[in-house]
């Protein structure tokens, strides 16, 4: 039997576009990798434009931004889209 | 000394220079970032920020402690951004640092504005006169494959 987990995912900049809520939730496995993550969110995002940005962007905790090959950790997640202060 | 921010108050200068003095500090840099009403050729009236609260400050302080341990752990240095709806004019960032002499100053106030650019978790939507509003694009944190 497989396991798997529910990852609420808080959006923003760009994937905040057209939508009321800041939050997308994917299912992936229990030991599940930050790469099986994007892989979830982009089958969960409904545009072009959104697929496309979510190759150009990272998944970050609130003290890290993760690598692809990193385990998903058990606190909330960030997709972060390219940066752009100032 | 550190200090970091982010906060939808208008941003004060003075605040940030009082935090960047010392009497052993001969120099104190200061630099404003403010919303222009141009970009790319459109005519822009206001920018909205959208930000990553704990994250950016977390960056805004891991940057500040890059800089005291490149330019002495005695420089002060300030980092503070607004979040929200920003019109022409107003000021989006601040960074200051202040040390004995100009050099360190000068380096590491434009290391603060220069590091947050590329790293900080902040996203920007230009609103254009037309009525239009875009994200900007920006610097991307990670390249996966």
């Amino acid at each position: 039997m497989s396991m798997t987990r529910e990852i609420p995912v808080r959006l923003f900049g760009a994937f905040r576009q057209g939508r009321p809520d800041s939050t997308l939730t994917v299912e992936v496995g229990a030991d599940a990798r930050v790469a099986e993550l994007r892989q979830a969110m982009h089958s969960a995002l409904d545009s072009d434009s959104a697929r496309a940005l979510l190759k150009a962007s990272a998944f970050a905790t609130d003290t890290e931004v993760l690598d692809d090959d990193q385990p998903v950790p058990e606190r909330e997640i960030s997709i972060l889209p390219p940066v752009c202060g100032g | 000394m550190i200090h970091v921010d982010i906060t939808e108050a208008v941003l004060d200068p003075i605040a940030a220079l009082s935090h960047c003095a010392a009497d052993s500090h001969g120099a104190a840099d200061l630099f404003i970032g403010r919303v222009r009403n141009l970009n790319d050729g459109r005519a822009v009236t206001a920018v909205s920020y959208d930000l990553h609260p704990v994250l950016c400050k977390n960056i805004f302080a891991e940057i500040c402690r890059e800089a005291q341990a490149q330019w002495g752990d005695h420089i002060h240095v300030y980092l503070v951004h607004r979040q929200g709806r920003l019109e022409v004019g107003e000021a989006s960032v601040i960074t200051a640092v202040s040390s004995p002499h100009r050099a360190h100053s000068f380096e590491a106030c434009r290391y603060l504005i220069e590091q947050m650019k590329v790293r900080a978790p902040i996203w920007k939507q230009e609103h254009y006169v037309d009525g239009d509003s875009e994200w900007i694009k920006g610097h991307a944190l990670r390249n996966p494959a």
